[in-house]
Order: structure tokens, then sequence, then C-alpha cells
């Protein structure tokens, strides 16, 4: 079972879907979850009581965990000096303690097992310190690494951790940013084109499976930086 | 659910497997040659999560309570063995 955070829309949603397609099973977590049509619990990653509560429930009903794809995030295109305190708090809290917190608890389900694989989401505006996107790309930072050294201290339990780093993909994310905006950032990748996120699942199916197991620690940027 | 000795003497046999010395109250865990590493700890600590279940409640090493004591909870067998004995006394 592989569990996938923001899976009530978004990348989350299109991993799931990619990966129910291939027979996979997933376990979704959204705050809302109403509308999510497969396996699901309402959870708020921000919350390390609500992530608790998950990890409790997976134990309790003895899922098999095997993967986790931390795909649940924020974002604010603003300047750091336009941004109040409570989006800052906010970007903070669910981008970077939302994933940290997934990986302490949902972690320690997949050590029994010996085999696992965690997979965090940053941007490509970390490494191309993208204007007005300072304290999302602070946050993502913070993702980038904690997976890195999250990965050493799982290595020894077989468990690889990775990190995906997506450009400007076609989501509800982008939501308010205009064309010229997304091309000018798009213009700064290594392959200059706006990637869709069957994209991103593709690279998702790829690091859960047995072919990636010489992978861990690494920061994967779509698009390329 | 067992007594107290007996957890207690759950604990020490379990930290037993992991060190190769007597294990008594004050025998570091943590931070001296004979103390176990990390993913030893680990390990302990999911045995440990695992045989709480069959003593009748869930030994929970996570949480932030466990977590705020987690200095002295790993420091010696004897402060895992109370911890995991507060635990179970707690949630009888």
């Amino acid at each position: 079972m592989i569990v996938v955070t923001g899976a009530s829309k978004g990348l989350g949603r299109a991993i799931c879907e990619r990966l129910i397609e291939k027979n996979i099973d997933v376990f979704g977590l959204a705050r809302n979850v109403e509308d999510v049509p497969f396996a699901s619990m309402s959870c708020d990653v921000s919350s390390y009581e609500s992530v608790k509560e998950v990890a409790q429930h997976l134990k309790k009903e003895g899922v098999k965990v095997s993967g986790l794809v931390n795909a649940a995030g924020i974002a604010s295109m603003n300047l750091a000096v336009t941004t109040p305190q409570s989006v800052a708090q906010k970007i903070i809290n669910t981008n970077l303690l939302g994933t940290i917190y997934c990986c302490q608890l949902i972690a320690p389900l997949m050590l029994r097992k010996k085999q696992g694989s965690i997979i965090n989401f940053s941007t490509i505006a970390v490494a191309l310190g993208l204007k007005g996107e300072s304290i999302y790309a602070a946050s993502k930072a913070g993702v980038e690494g904690f997976t890195r050294s999250f990965a050493r201290e799982m290595a020894d339990f077989n468990v690889r951790v990775n990190c995906i780093a997506p450009g400007p993909i076609d989501t509800s994310l982008l939501k308010g940013i205009t064309p010229e905006q997304i091309n000018k950032i798009v213009s700064q990748q290594i392959i200059p084109k706006q990637f869709k996120p069957d994209s991103v699942a593709d690279l998702v199916e790829l690091l859960i499976d047995s072919r990636s197991d010489s992978l861990s620690g690494q920061v994967l940027h779509v698009g390329g930086a | 659910m067992i007594s107290k000795e007996e957890a207690n003497e759950y604990v020490f046999s379990a930290i037993r497997k992991y060190v190769n010395c007597d294990v008594t109250e004050s025998t570091l865990l943590l931070g001296s040659d004979i103390g176990i590493n990390s993913m030893q700890l680990v390990e302990l600590c999911l045995e440990l999560e695992d045989k709480s279940l069959v003593f009748g409640f869930e030994f929970d090493w996570t949480s932030d309570a466990a977590m705020s004591r987690s200095r002295s909870m790993f420091r010696t067998a004897g402060s895992l063995a109370a911890e995991f004995i507060s635990q179970m006394e707690t949630k009888k």
C-alpha cells in the first residue's frame, strides 16, 4: 500500500490515479476526502496529531505500507516582505513540518519490513532561487535538506527517501499565476517546457519501484535545473 | 496484563540482545562504548512495541509525551524500562 498525501486534487490526485491504474494499492490523505473515490482518510498533515491518527489507523488495520508520497503542499507567490506572518507560518507548517510529520510517523510502518520508498516534494524554485517564492522556496529547501539526512537515517532499514522537484506543473497550485510568469520560470529550466502531472507520476512510479533501488537522498528536478 | 517486575525483566532481556555486557538499571543505551547504535535503538523500540501489544497495551515511542521525556527515556536501561512500565500502568 502506498500512502499519498494531498490526494484530493492536483499532483497528489494524479499520482494516486496513476498508481491505481497500475494496480498499486493507494491510501489517500487529504483534509477533505469527500470526493476521493479510493481508500482514503481525512488528515491535516500540518497537525502532528492528525498524522498520528492516520499512522495508528494503518497500524491497527494491519495495512502493509510500502511507500509514502508526500504530495500535500501549498504555495503563495508573494514577496517575503508582503507576505503576512500567518501565511508564512501556514506554508512552513504544511510543506515542511507536514512532510516531516508524515515521515516521522509513517516511516516506522515500513521499518519492520525493511523495505520501502518515501518520496517528498520540493520545487524547482529552490534550485533557481525564483523571485516572489522565497517563503515557499524556503519551506521546500527544508524538505530537500530533510530528505538527504532522513535518507541516511532510513538506509539501514532499506527504506529509500528521495525528492521530486517539479517546475510549474499544470495543476490548481498554479491558480493565480499568469501564463507570462509560468513561461518565465519554464524558460529557466534545462528543458524549457511546462510538464504535465503525468511526467511527475512517471517519476513517482519509478521511485517506488525496485528498479530504482540504487537511488536515495536524491533531488530530481522535473525539467532540469 | 503482566506484572511490573515481569515487564521490567522483559525490557532488560530485550536490551541484552543488543549489548555485549551485563545490563543494569544504569547501563547507558546511547553515547557510550557499550551503547547501542541508532538503528538498534529503533529495532529495540519496534520490538518493545510489538511485545506491548501482547501485554495488552501499546508502547508508544513516538508520542509527543514520550519524546519530551526522550532524553531520560533512552538514556539508560532503567529509564527505558521505567517508561515502558509507566505506559503499561497508564493504559491499563
